[in-house]
């Protein structure tokens, strides 16, 4: 298992080391200024030119990768004399239109994000996977049809439509919560929680929706096995035939699913952050696309890829865990 | 300014968020009459909380040497960043014009024929942290501009109009404070002098209204506070208000400047308590937050325009009236024509001629999005706007909004010369490949060939702006600096001017612009302008088509001391609210 691990995190490192590398070489190809970007109207060649020396977008692009590989391990320092200021041990780079370094904008952004996804999570699995079993239990009945019947309702809606909806609902038209911005947990647990309790409920609802599908399959599945057959003919107890047997097995790509689900959220749940406000890393991506901040493009990129390469991983791992017959090579 | 910002909401999401909520209902509770409350409606009143409610994530910046977008100024300036002149805070757009003293006593003295102009600093003034403002805070704040690798983005009038030699590639031989190698600081502490409270700026030529010019970018900053280019992140306030907190992406808290004293400030009234700025909010949650008008959104504003879809709920409902303002934004929309690529007359008026105006204008929501533009001057810069006559005989005959193709033929066929081929090039969104569509078919009816070349939103100016990539025809869009077309007609049509995307350079027109720059007398500047804009217009350099409009809408508890019977309103050559004035109805 050590050494199983060992591997892949070696493989994860390569991967990311790629993936830098592929972002910086698609960025060159890119038309956007990123000179032109900051100097704004009053733009003339020198102010451009001293632009691109202080970013060091004057370098070649083998130098400027390397900058930024140097920046992660020792850090570096931007501009020159008074205004000169480092950039810290892990440096991602610096953006240029925030007027602050990419790793400060990440660890801003990211503990909201992960606030969204790990709530949406909780509920998307208690919720999704819960009514996915009855569903299975209750195979052709009217609670199956009604779960799966709503299950499809919920999954068709796209996301900043059930987000609207419960704005609308919610917030404008009943009143029942006032509009809330995002407080620290540490700061006002309330507060933090208002303002929180919608989107988790729509990334929940929208989630929840495939979950509860995807396991009432899976169940349906694992309860027609001749394994099950036995244990029921062995007189063990119909929760123990579902919960320790049934279940367990048909948990495995449930676990696929949601590691990577969990992993791109932790990348940014774009349309989500957007529509509730929330400084989360998806808004930080989309704003960094609409204005081509190169610089935090690539690093949330990195991050988002980190999480997915990650989630790989733990899945992997997790399913020797869940499943016995399972074993890693 | 530019017409370069980019909008950061998906488009998708906006508008099918608006059907989706509008096919919800909406509205039962807006449309206070504006006289409901404790307080009669137009009688100020100190106290409460205002909120602005915002699409953006922060506010570009918050740097007095940086910022640079109108409505950031407007606010700031009201709040937090004082300037030595100002604005009256009228709702009578001539008076929006008027300079008024602001950490000055007056509006400032010429001499030397408008080569050097004087500003003598106001007593009591203090930072936030107590310490005074004084006349090297201003010197020093000004100095910064000079330091184009680090303070970036901002106007940089300062750079054009101080008294300060260039270096042989162009910029300056002073390079701002952070830097002392080959850097000439003598060369800044001659062109900017304090002695005592009175600080003289020398002028490499007369400008006739720098006294405006000292509005834009030209704030104090504390040499012991400022923190280079972070600075913008957090600055210290000299104004009524000061910042309590700020989360960019969240929210934005201001609260009384306890440092501040009415005493040395007659320009602020600072109604409000405490200012909360909201940001990153979805415009159709904005709309819908501000028609409902319910709790605590009575007392909140919205920053950004009323999403289109919106537009005819509100404006078509007397229960909006009182909450509903619609004037004029800042920006002129029109068409560049590359004087380099269609070097001749005849030709570039045929385009004009050619173009169906009134389409371009139904693109853009018809009546809502503005009046059709005869030229670069917009009516809300009052002194100076005069009626071009490009569409009523300026050009040889009275053209149709719809274009009148025929004539057009005339006038290439006058011109002796083949027509070129015009490739319009345009920052690619829905809207504008629609215009473009427009543009296509109306000049193709005149005979001309066309091609579209549609550009990448972030790459747009950067491909138009390189002379080896500008076409004939490029969009564009312009609003001024301050309420005088020195800031309108000099960046448009002479090299210099940082605008001059169509590559006009014609030395008559441009002695004639130095002239009118360097004119003191306000009325005969302004005479100065209009006919330089009439000019331009029968040279065809550009085809304005819009003069656009903006639609927004306020709870019913916020007010404006300015506003007829305390109504809010914009306006102003940025299209801003009167924040200086704005206060919560009890």
């Amino acid at each position: 298992m050590g050494a199983y691990i060992i591997r892949r995190l070696i493989a994860m490192a390569g991967m990311l080391v790629t993936l830098s590398v592929i972002v910086f070489l698609l960025f060159s190809v890119l038309p956007a200024d990123p000179a032109r970007l900051v100097c704004g109207k009053s733009c003339t060649p020198s102010i451009i030119k001293a632009i691109n020396h202080k970013f060091g977008y004057d370098q070649p692009l083998a130098v400027q990768y390397k900058e930024f590989v140097q920046g992660i391990f020792v850090g570096r320092t931007y501009g020159e004399g008074k205004a000169a200021f480092d950039c810290h041990v892990p440096c991602l780079g610096y953006s240029f239109l925030r007027n602050e370094d990419v790793t400060t904008l990440i660890k801003d952004t990211l503990p909201i994000t992960a606030q969204l996804a790990l709530g949406g999570f909780v509920l998307w699995i208690l919720v999704g996977v819960s009514i996915g079993i009855v569903a299975a239990l209750k195979r052709g009945k009217w609670q199956d049809r009604t779960i799966m019947g709503a299950a499809l309702v919920g999954y068709s809606f796209p996301s900043f439509f059930i987000a609207l909806l419960l704005i609308f609902f919610v917030q404008i038209k009943f009143a029942v919560l006032g509009f809330h911005s995002y407080t620290s947990f540490f700061d006002s647990p309330a507060e933090w929680f208002k303002a929180l309790v919608l989107p988790w409920i729509a990334v929940a609802m929208l989630y929840a929706a495939f979950y509860s599908r995807l396991t009432r399959n899976q169940m349906l599945e694992t309860l027609g096995e001749d394994y099950i057959r036995t244990a029921r003919a062995k007189g063990l107890r119909e929760r123990t035939v579902i919960g320790k047997h049934g279940l367990r097995a048909g948990l495995t790509p449930i676990v696929t699913a949601a590691g990577l689900d969990l992993a791109g959220l932790l990348g940014g749940a774009l349309i989500i952050e957007q529509v509730f406000a929330l400084p989360g890393l998806g808004r930080l991506s989309v704003d960094s696309v609409t204005t081509s901040d190169l610089p935090v493009i690539t690093g949330t990129v990195m991050v988002a890829a980190f999480f997915i390469i990650l989630a790989n991983l733990v899945v992997d791992l997790l399913y020797a865990v869940i499943d016995p017959r399972v074993r890693l090579a | 300014m530019g017409k370069a910002k980019i909008g950061l909401r998906s488009a998708a999401v906006v508008s099918l968020a608006a059907m989706a909520l509008a096919a919800c209902g909406g509205g039962s509770s807006g449309g206070s009459s504006g006289k409901s409350g404790n307080t009669p409606a137009g009688q100020p009143v100190k106290g409460g909380t205002l909120t602005m409610l915002s699409l953006n994530q922060e506010f570009t910046d918050l740097d007095p040497q940086r910022a640079y977008t109108g409505e950031d100024i407007a606010f700031l300036n009201a709040y937090m960043t004082r300037s030595l002149t100002a604005f009256k805070v009228s709702r009578d757009p001539k008076e929006q014009g008027t300079l008024v003293p602001d950490m000055a006593t007056d509006t400032g003295t010429p001499a030397n024929g408008g080569k050097d102009w004087s500003f003598t600093l106001r007593d009591g003034m203090k930072w936030e942290d107590g310490s005074p403002v004084t006349c090297e805070d201003v010197k020093y704040g000004v100095s910064r501009t000079f330091a184009t690798d680090v303070i970036t983005g901002g106007p940089t009038y300062a750079i054009q109009y101080l008294d300060i030699p260039s270096a042989k590639d162009g910029s300056s031989v002073y390079k701002g404070p952070y830097t002392t190698k080959g850097n000439d600081t003598a060369a800044y502490d001659k062109a900017v002098v304090c002695e005592g409270n009175k600080i003289t700026f020398h002028l490499a030529k007369p400008v006739g209204d720098f006294n405006y010019t000292v509005t834009l970018g030209m704030g104090a900053v504390p040499k012991a506070a400022d923190t280079a280019e972070k600075y913008t992140k957090k600055i210290v306030s000299n104004g009524p208000y000061k910042i309590q907190a700020y989360t960019k992406g969240n929210q934005m808290v201001l609260v009384r400047n306890e440092n501040w004293s009415k005493d040395s400030d007659s320009y602020r009234p600072a109604y409000p308590d405490k200012i909360v700025v909201k940001f990153g909010l979805d415009q159709s949650v904005i709309d819908q937050r501000m028609i409902r008008d319910s709790g605590a959104d009575q007392q909140a504003f919205m920053r950004e325009s009323l999403l289109s879809s919106d537009l005819a709920t509100v404006f078509n409902d007397p229960r909006y009236e009182s909450r509903r303002v619609t004037n004029f934004s800042p920006y002129v929309i029109y068409r560049v024509i590359n004087v380099e690529k269609v070097p001749d007359l005849k030709q570039r008026q045929a385009i004009a001629v050619a173009m169906d105006r009134a389409q371009l204008r139904q693109i853009l929501g018809g009546k809502f999005a503005g009046d059709i533009a005869d030229g670069v001057i917009k009516p809300n810069l009052a002194q100076d706007y005069a009626p071009s006559g490009m569409w009523t005989g300026l050009l040889g005959k009275t053209i149709p909004d719809s274009g009148d193709p025929e004539y057009a033929k005339q006038l290439i066929k006058d011109s002796g010369k083949p027509m070129p081929t015009i490739t319009y090039s345009y920052s690619q969104n829905p809207d504008a490949d629609k215009g473009a569509a427009s543009i296509k078919s109306s000049l193709e009816k005149a005979g001309m060939k066309v091609k579209l070349n549609p550009i990448e939103a972030s790459a747009y100016y950067t491909t138009i702006f390189d002379k080896s990539r500008a076409t004939e025809l490029m969009a564009n869009g312009w609003g001024p600096d301050w309420p005088n077309a020195s800031t309108v007609i000099p960046p448009l049509f002479t090299l210099k001017g940082g605008w001059d995307v169509g590559l006009v350079n014609d030395k008559a027109y441009n002695e004639k612009v130095a002239a009118a720059l360097s004119e003191t007398d306000r009325a005969k500047q302004a005479t100065m302008w209009q006919d330089l804009n009439k000019e331009a217009m029968q040279q065809a350099w550009v085809v304005p088509t819009l003069f656009e409009n903006d639609q927004r809408l306020a709870g019913s508890k916020v007010k404006s001391a300015s506003g007829q019977n305390g109504q809010l309103y914009i306006g102003g050559s940025a299209g801003n609210w009167p924040y200086n004035d704005m206060y919560v109805q009890k």
